[in-house]
Order: structure tokens, then C-alpha cells, then sequence
């Protein structure tokens, strides 16, 4: 079996079902529930997920990490910088978002006092 | 032993982040999701992505969480 | 358990559907590419050898898309901004209960320690993992740890405002050098010898922008956090 999984095509299925499966846990977290902070939660585990299937998709198992120590390796048996360099700034702007959200939370709890989806109904009468 | 480590731990990432939508409490779901940014960084460092697991590991895990943990402490304020 | 409660059939259906159809798309489109794909990397990993940097990704972050680093920056601090316009001034956060006397005293000898790795990880950016962001937030989470063990302690304002707003203008200011010096905005006018790499002064101005970078990241997230802990209560 573990000749059976270390194959690169069983490797790509197992990361595109996995962090496709992990999307929807979210979709489903930020469909169904009702506090501030676990539609937060669920916003940022469908992004967790996002990275996942990024990296995991331009894996190679015989290439190495991008970095070059003790003299000169042979550069094609690096793996890709380009997404490397592309989901560490996504990372970063995801939290900065994460955290202006958090902040309009705690203004709009400190006007009204609910904390809940349900309960926000001030422009219906 | 590379597929199945990569099986292994996204069962787990799976089934932790289920937990942490659950859950009733939300401090019980903020400290799951950390566990869900601790998985992800086992699953970065396996596909040698250093710098990739470096930042996941400080924002994801660190920061992250920690500014929802101050948010809720704000947000329960009853008097 | 409430969730079966809340969840119609034609939510759990749909939810289904789409998640099959979603799934089989992903399925055909990642079985058909083509075997032997050029990567963009392999151009980008020969130029990198000439500029004398050992980690590829942070030649690619700081120089080859320098310009996207500018504008994520400019997010940051759009954020940072954000969080302490929204955050009112007239909250005062009382902490009621003293703190430990083993807390207290741990937590300022842990401190430096900290502080100390995080610009290492800083200044070690181009030789192995790590970088301006990295070592930034690290900073940030020691300044996170003072604060929450010690009752009367604040970063004053000026500082942060001095040391952010030095980083942002040099990195724009490095930028206009290399446009002047070289025709190329961001471009690489200090000597990167290729005899250098793995040397700590090597690779021209991406180390010095990466701490440019980081001292940036780290203020703006201390601000960021000292904002979310003093100015959360209510009047």
C-alpha cells in the first residue's frame, strides 16, 4: 500500500480531494453559522485550504526546497519560487483582512450589543 | 511513507476543522483552528516549502488566532 | 444536536451537487495537462545564480516582484489604518487583576530573547527560510507577550509612527535610486558578486530591503495589536 500511495498521480488525487473537501467544511461553517468570530474561522480555513491545493499541486518528490547551500547545485532539480513567493503574500494579506474584520465586529458589538447574525435587523423597520 | 504521511495528516486537518465549526463554545473553536494551522505547516514543510511553512507557522498559527482570542475577549464583555 | 434543525434538504442537496460537479471538473482538468511543462521557475532559478542570493524565493519576493511586495505593504498598512481609525480612543481597557510574580518576571526574560530571533530571522532573510515578514510578526508576538503580562505597559505612539513611516519612504526612496542609477525601478545598483553567495553582505539591496520590509511589518503589527487590546471596552 505504501508503494501504491507514493506514486505522483495518487498524490495530486489526494491533495486536490483533501483541500476541496476542507473548502466545503468551510462553505458549509460560513453558510450555517451564527457568531461573528466562527464566520471568521470558517472564512479562514476556506483560504487554509486554498494554500494547500496550491503547494501541494506543484510537488515533485525528487526535486528539493528552492534554496542553494554549499556551492553550486545543478538548478533543474529545484522545485517552482514562483507560487512559494505568491501564497506568502497571500498569506500575510489574509490575516490584515482577518483583522479589520475583527475590528468592525467589536465596533458594531459595542453599538448594539448582539453578537449574532440573527439579531441584525436594524434597517428592517 | 511520503503519500501516506500526506494521507495521514490531512485526515486529520479534516476532521479537526469539522471539531472546530462544531463546537458551542467559541474559544474551543479558535484554539481548534489553531490545530488546523499546525497541520498545514507539517503539510508545508513535507512539500519543501520552507518559507511557506515558516510564514504559516508565525501568521497562521501565531498572530491569527491570537488576535481572534483578543477579539472575543472583547466581544463578551457584559458590564 | 441543533444542526439538523437548521439545514433544509435543498441546502444539503445542492451542497452535494456542486461539490460533485466541482470535483469531477478539477478531476478532467488536472489529468489533462501536458506531460513535459516549461516551467517559469527554471529562467527565474538560472537568473537568480547571477545575483549572487542563495534563497530563490526571496529574490523572486524582494526582486523580481519587488512591485508586488510595495503594494502589500500598502495593504497592511491600509489595515493597520483601518483598525485604528475604526477603534475609538475614548474605550478604557481596565486590567482588574494584578498579574503573577512568576508571569511577570518570565515574561521580561523571555522578551529579549525573542526579540533577538525574530531579527535573526530578519537579517538572515537571503540565506536560508525566513525574511522581512517572518521576523516581523515574530517581533510583533513578543511585544503581544509584554503586553498581556504587564498592566501599565504601552509602545509609545511616537516611536511606532517614527520607525514606520522611516521604512516606508526608504523603500520608496531605494526604489527611485535604482530608477535613476540603473533605468529600472527597484533595480539592483549595489555590487552582487557571484563569489559572495552565501556570505551575509551579498546580493546587492535585497537584504537591505528585506529589513526595510521587516522593521515596517513588525510596527505596524505591534500597532495593530496594542490597538486590539487598549481600545477594545466599552465607555
Amino acid at each position: 500500500m505504501f508503494e501504491y500511495l507514493n506514486q505522483a498521480e495518487s498524490i495530486k488525487n489526494i491533495v486536490t480531494i483533501g483541500s476541496m473537501v476542507l473548502l466545503f467544511i468551510g462553505l458549509f461553517g460560513l453558510l450555517t453559522q451564527k457568531h461573528f468570530i466562527k464566520i471568521f474561522i470558517s472564512i479562514a480555513i476556506m483560504e487554509t485550504a486554498i494554500f494547500l491545493f496550491f503547494i501541494g499541486n506543484i510537488f515533485n518528490k525528487n526535486f528539493t526546497a528552492p534554496i542553494i547551500n554549499d556551492g553550486f547545485k545543478n538548478v533543474a532539480i529545484m522545485n517552482d519560487p514562483i507560487p512559494h513567493a505568491m501564497i506568502l503574500t497571500a498569506i500575510v494579506i489574509g490575516m490584515a483582512v482577518l483583522a479589520l474584520g475583527v475590528s468592525f465586529a467589536i465596533e458594531y458589538y459595542k453599538l448594539t450589543g448582539n453578537t449574532e447574525i440573527d439579531k441584525m435587523n436594524e434597517m428592517r423597520h | 511513507m511520503i503519500g501516506f504521511i500526506i494521507l495521514f495528516t490531512f485526515i486529520s486537518i479534516i476532521t479537526v476543522a469539522f471539531f472546530s465549526i462544531i463546537q458551542k463554545k467559541e474559544a474551543d473553536s479558535i484554539i481548534l483552528f489553531m490545530g488546523v494551522g499546525l497541520g498545514s505547516v507539517i503539510l508545508f514543510f513535507v512539500f519543501s516549502a520552507p518559507d511557506v511553512a515558516l510564514t504559516e507557522a508565525v501568521i497562521g498559527a501565531g498572530i491569527s488566532s491570537l488576535i481572534f482570542l483578543m477579539a472575543l475577549k472583547h466581544l463578551k464583555a457584559t458590564a | 444536536m441543533s444542526i439538523k434543525r437548521t439545514l433544509p434538504t435543498s441546502t444539503i442537496s445542492g451542497f452535494t451537487l456542486s461539490a460533485v460537479l466541482i470535483l469531477t471538473f478539477l478531476k478532467i482538468l488536472l489529468e489533462n495537462l501536458p506531460s513535459s511543462i516549461h516551467r517559469a521557475g527554471d529562467e527565474l532559478l538560472k537568473l537568480n545564480t547571477q545575483e549572487g542570493v542563495a534563497n530563490a524565493v526571496t529574490t523572486v519576493v524582494v526582486y523580481f516582484r519587488g512591485f508586488d511586495t510595495l503594494g502589500e505593504i500598502a495593504v497592511l498598512f491600509i489595515a493597520s489604518l483601518g483598525i485604528g481609525l475604526m477603534l475609538s480612543e475614548n474605550s478604557q481597557c481596565e486590567i482588574k487583576a494584578e498579574s503573577n510574580f512568576m508571569l511577570k518576571t518570565a515574561s521580561t526574560l523571555l522578551f529579549p530573547i525573542i526579540t533577538l530571533y525574530g531579527v535573526y530571522v530578519m537579517i538572515y532573510g537571503h540565506l536560508s527560510p525566513g525574511g522581512g515578514f517572518q521576523g516581523g510578526v515574530i517581533i510583533a508576538s513578543a511585544v503581544l507577550l509584554l503586553l498581556i503580562s504587564h498592566k501599565d505597559f504601552e509602545v509609545p505612539h511616537s516611536v511606532i509612527v517614527l520607525l514606520e513611516t522611516l521604512a516606508g519612504v526608504s523603500y520608496v526612496l531605494i526604489g527611485l535610486i535604482g530608477l535613476f542609477t540603473l533605468d529600472i525601478f527597484l533595480g539592483n545598483f549595489l555590487p552582487h558578486d557571484v563569489a559572495q553567495m552565501g556570505m551575509l553582505v551579498s546580493g546587492g539591496i535585497i537584504p537591505i530591503i528585506y529589513i526595510i520590509v521587516g522593521v515596517k511589518v513588525g510596527s505596524e503589527m505591534s500597532m495593530i495589536v496594542q490597538n486590539l487590546i487598549k481600545r477594545g471596552e466599552n465607555v
